[in-house]
């Protein structure tokens, strides 16, 4: 067991590489200069070079073959690759190229907002998923079941923009019940140890800070959880179905066990795993969808930060932005493979 | 023991049933769904009307234009103030959005076929190859290929270092000969010094004349090379290795790559669909590969085999027509995701350059004017997007159930 | 058996080792040691039995014996060629004369091609005839296994299992190869099948003069077809003879065991046999024991059993036989 766990971890360690240098090409190979970016068309020569040089723009991409020519084997290894990889290994981001702010400090004020709003998302989607699914199974080919899949479905076709568009539009603009965009509204400041609005308010006491953060983020929160909610109320649908066929079910009814009873204790159960799987992709793909729903809330969060930049040619958000979001990524598949594991004894052996 | 006279056992007809084949079962099962036939029917509305709209319905966008139009709401008739008929209203520049909504199909339709073309073949092709070979031995002509390209991969750094073109030759032939010669000496310390100092001669002598570190550092990937080939990896390693990098790809949350690649490529329509569809190669990849390998392992490509038909008719008429069934539900939910896709690449300004119709793009444009009442200009491209999205999912999953081979008897 | 027939296949002294989980370029670590230094030959139109346990490696012999898996040494001689030297398309080109029926027929045969097709493809591979000589010969191979020919556009999952074996004969027999490999071909079909499957075999046999080697672990099937019996445990062969001198006088205690085994229909008989009982675990094909393979569960093992690997040899005319403790 811990043997898979190690080869596991270990395994993460090529991708990591991987990942860097994707996000590092990337950014080299987008057309446009950012030291003119940032100081305009008009510059001089002189203020150009000296940003350049001054942002390490100026060295070769990976490795300096005149260097080497010259014997010069230390310069050889001076590039922005390796100086970059090197700066990473202490957790040096660097600095957003246009405001000259620490890139790991913006990204300290801005995560927890995603998090916040991926992790209600999350739980939404979850809540509301799994029961239907379960729902659905047993009582399969029923109107409910038939409604709630072409419902699921619905949901998963549903741009999240415009599922955000819309509730603002019936909500914000028609109903006037809740606000349009942002966080909190003005006036409200929330301070805690999470940074999670909904959490520290409630740990200060605080509750018209908590019922003002709910309202900004619900409408957010429900755009962005409709999509792994339909997929994952379709999928413990489909999971328990397999399970529910299956004969040891068929044993234990024989056995006289209720309904319920089966249901649980032993369906659930197995049918967990695939169920566990697909949440776990989810995180991602909801990771990635903060930046639609970010754009159209106001949200502050990393999504729409990392999208602005990559179009201002701010390469130390993007890098770190990215970077933060794919490390994320990856944890969480980890994770997931781990829980599987966990739950599925016959993996354990391989 | 009684005797039975086996020529008293013709076979009797057995009842004779009406010839069926698998395909026909399934557009059957699919045809009794109830979910399926409306997917079908909306999947259908949307091609043509975007086919037939594109080619019949003429419209300029760069021409489209009437500021005394703005943002008018959707009127059915026609009246003083307005002359024509929006039966979507028009946005702000004055343009008919339902015009503009019916051609902007067109657009999406495009994407879809494009985008998912290329994730399909590009990711079919590798899941084949790889599922096929992590089972298959290779011929010997296959090896020498294979050991030919890694050898000039491999090669390719140490004459970029040297900025010496000619050592890739000398390592593609390398490789040619470390895979003709496969079990020359296998598994003895010798072939792997044998060809690590080819590997360090081809490299480092050359490099030489640009200077002592140089050879220095091509020795050192020259050696590397020469071990690497000297190991004759089978084809299992370079599968492996193949699909590690598909679930590198895979681990970048898809949205943020497409956004990448497109900052990358530019603006534009066409770049939006390559963006989308190298996005999706990995899916299609692991997708086929273990297809692939569900196949590659039964008895009738054994059987291939022992009658003696080659590699290429076994992956054409063996493996290809038996893991359809998978590729095509992924393709028809593939095309649903593309056109999800393409719209919020449109809706962030990436994507269709302006004034081109494209629903997300049409969303992008007007969702700022949401708040002073404009609902038109934003319900209706997005109903536009998620019903030609559900219409695919529906098919899909029709499909799925109609292909699926556990109701098959 | 006339000691002057004519030998078709000869092997050699053949290994077939799998790589296991700690092998690598270097240290062929734990290989599974599938097949482990087997010699035998099968004579012209002779029906040699092969029989054994499950994983005792037969389906690899067989296997390997038409080079679907390539053997880690040891030789095969066809007609006097040893396979090995062939080059890829000339070992295509033998493959004409030798052709494998496989265990399972719902796997064995392409879902997704007709059944004409399937027994038609060794024509589309070896020979450039037209479509209507092809068509031609596919009816006749139908007939020939006892099937209607005009269920020739039919795909097998519209057959019985019965039929889809026939249809796997019939494109074993495609070509007119001269030895067939019959790879437990009637474990996956129902008793009443099986004799009309193993019926049909002999008639061919005798119609086409072909050569079987008959992998099995029915034993009283493979005594109703075969000449001659070679008995395998643990990747190695046993002992060998002909069918009635295995069944009446076998000498390996391992035989032996297998032949008690074997039900008899008088209830007066079978009272009165002696039913031999093998106690202790099958060794690991990995991990092999030292000394004879069988000395875990031999009854008669002595100490040299667990010392020296016995000696597979000749003893009485054509009776082979590894074991220490025979003269």
């Amino acid at each position: 067991m811990t043997r898979y766990i190690i080869r596991r971890i270990i395994s993460v360690i090529p991708t990591l590489i991987g990942v860097t240098f994707v996000i590092f090409m990337f950014q080299r190979l987008i057309p446009g200069d950012p030291a003119i970016a940032m100081l305009g068309e008009h510059a001089t020569e002189d203020s150009i070079n000296r940003i350049r040089e001054q942002f390490g723009l100026n060295r070769p991409l990976f490795l300096d073959r005149e260097a080497l020519a010259t014997g010069d084997l230390s310069g050889f290894f001076d590039s922005q690759y390796v100086n970059y990889m090197e700066r990473l290994s202490h957790l040096d981001l660097g600095e957003s190229i246009h405001r000259r702010i620490p890139v790991l400090e913006t990204l300290k004020l801005r995560f927890p907002a995603t998090v916040e709003l991926s992790l209600l998302s999350m739980i939404i989607a979850i809540l509301i998923g799994i029961p239907v699914g379960i729902i659905s199974a047993s009582r399969r080919n029923s109107l409910i079941d038939s409604v709630s899949m072409v419902g699921s479905l619905i949901g998963v076709s549903m741009p999240i923009f415009w599922l955000g568009l819309m509730e603002i539009m019936l909500l914000a603009v028609i109903l006037k019940w809740l606000p349009a965009g942002g966080r909190l509204s003005t006036g409200f400041e929330i301070n805690g140890i999470t940074h999670l609005y909904l959490v520290d308010s409630l740990l200060n006491g605080d509750l018209a800070g908590f019922k003002d953060a709910l309202s900004h983020i619900i409408m957010p929160a429900v755009a962005l959880a409709t999509i792994p909610m339909g997929i994952i109320a379709r999928m413990t649908r489909s999971s328990m179905l397999d399970v529910l066929q299956e004969d040891y079910i068929r044993t234990a009814r024989a056995k006289g066990l209720g309904g319920r009873l089966v249901l649980f204790r032993h369906a659930l159960k197995n049918a967990a795993l695939p169920v566990v799987t697909i949440i776990g992709l989810q995180a991602g793909t909801l990771l990635a969808g903060a930046v639609l729903t970010e754009t159209i809330f106001s949200w502050p969060g990393i999504g729409r930060w990392v999208y602005d930049a990559i179009l201002g040619r701010d390469y130390p958000i993007v890098q770190g932005g990215t970077l933060l979001i794919a490390l994320i990524f990856v944890a969480v598949n980890l994770i997931v493979d781990i829980l599987y594991a966990l739950l599925d004894p016959r993996i354990r052996y391989k | 023991m009684t005797q039975i006279n086996p020529e008293e056992f013709i076979v009797t007809d057995f009842a004779v049933r009406e010839h069926r084949s698998l395909w026909g079962d399934a557009w059957r099962r699919l045809i009794s769904s109830n979910t399926a036939r409306l997917g079908m029917f909306v999947v259908i509305l949307f091609i043509s009307s975007a086919t037939l709209s594109h080619f019949f319905w003429e419209y300029e966008p760069k021409k489209d234009l009437d500021y005394s139009l703005k943002l008018k709401a959707p009127n059915l008739t026609v009246t003083e103030e307005i002359p024509s008929i929006h039966p979507f209203g028009t946005d702000k520049l004055g343009r008919d959005i339902f015009r503009r909504v019916v051609h902007g199909g067109w657009n999406s339709l495009r994407v879809g076929i494009v985008a998912v073309g290329i994730s399909l073949i590009f990711g079919g092709v590798i899941g084949l190859l790889t599922g096929f070979y992590e089972t298959i031995t290779m011929t010997t002509v296959e090896r020498i290929t294979l050991f030919g390209i890694s050898g000039f991969l491999l090669g390719s750094l140490s004459a970029w270092i040297a900025n010496q073109p000619l050592q890739l030759v000398g390592f593609t032939l390398l490789g040619l000969v470390a895979g003709y010669f496969e079990g020359f000496w296998a598994g003895q310390l010798k072939r792997v010094v044998f060809f690590s100092v080819l590997g360090i001669l081809i490299s480092a002598v050359p490099a030489l004349f640009a200077g002592s570190s140089v050879a220095l550092v091509c020795g050192v990937l020259g050696l590397l090379t020469g071990i690497f080939l000297a190991l004759a990896l089978d084809g299992r390693f370079f599968s492996n290795v193949m699909m590690r990098i598909m679930d590198m790809i895979l681990s970048f949350p898809g949205y943020l790559l497409a956004i990448a690649i497109v900052a990358f490529l530019g603006p534009g329509l066409g770049k939006g669909m390559i963006a989308i569809g190298v996005v999706g190669i990995p899916v299609y990849a692991r997708l086929t590969r273990s297809a692939v390998l569900s196949v590659v392992n039964k008895e009738y490509i054994l059987a291939a085999q022992s009658v003696g038909e080659s590699h290429g008719r076994i992956i054409f008429r063996h493996i290809t027509p038996n893991i359809l069934s998978p590729i095509i539900v992924q393709t028809t939910m593939g095309l649903a995701n593309a056109i999800l896709s393409a719209a919020a690449l449109g809706f962030l300004g990436l994507g269709a350059i302006p004034p081109e119709p494209e629903w997300g793009a049409m969303l992008g444009d007007s969702y700022r004017y949401l708040t002073s009442g404009a609902w038109w200009a934003v319900l209706f491209p997005g109903l536009a997007i998620m019903l030609s999205v559900l219409g695919f999912n529906l098919l899909g999953d029709g499909l799925r159930d109609a292909l699926d081979p556990k109701l098959r008897t | 058996m006339k000691a002057d027939m004519k030998k078709l296949v000869e092997v050699r002294n053949l290994k077939k080792y799998f790589p296991g989980s700690e092998s690598s370029f270097f240290h062929t670590g734990n290989d599974v040691k599938a097949v482990d230094d087997v010699s035998f030959d099968i004579y012209e139109q002779e029906t040699l039995g092969l029989v054994g346990e499950t994983g005792c490696g037969k389906t690899t012999v067989g296997r390997t014996m038409l080079h679907l898996y390539r053997p880690t040494a040891g030789s095969i001689l066809f007609n006097g060629v040893d396979l090995i030297t062939l080059g890829e398309k000339e070992l295509r080109h033998q493959r004409r004369k030798m052709q494998m029926i496989f265990q399972d027929p719902y796997a064995s045969l392409n879902p997704r091609m007709t059944v004409g097709s399937i027994i038609g493809s060794p024509l589309d591979v070896h020979t450039k005839q037209d479509r209507k000589t092809k068509q031609d010969r596919v009816q006749e191979l139908l007939e020939m296994v006892g099937l209607n020919p005009d269920f020739v556009n039919r795909y097998p999952h519209e057959f019985s299992g019965g039929q889809r074996q026939r249809i796997g004969i019939a494109r074993a027999l495609a070509l007119n190869p001269e030895f067939v490999v019959c790879d437990e071909p009637i474990s996956s079909l129902d008793v009443s099948i099986q004799a009309q499957v193993v019926n049909l075999l002999e008639d061919l046999q005798k119609k086409l003069g072909l050569t079987y080697l008959f992998i099995a672990h029915d034993l009283s099937m493979v005594r109703h077809i075969s000449d001659r019996i070679a008995v395998m445990y643990l990747g190695k062969v046993v002992e060998l003879a002909d069918r009635d001198e295995i069944f009446l006088n076998s000498l390996h205690p391992y035989t032996q065991a297998l032949m008690s085994a074997v039900p008899v229909p008088d209830p007066d008989l079978a009272d009165k046999k002696h039913r031999i009982i093998l106690e202790g675990d099958i060794p690991n094909p990995a991990d092999p024991p030292v000394g004879c393979n069988f000395n875990t569960r031999c009854p008669i093992a002595v100490d040299k059993c667990f010392k020296e690997e016995p000696v597979y040899r000749e003893t009485a005319d054509k009776h082979w036989i590894a074991c220490h403790l025979v003269k």
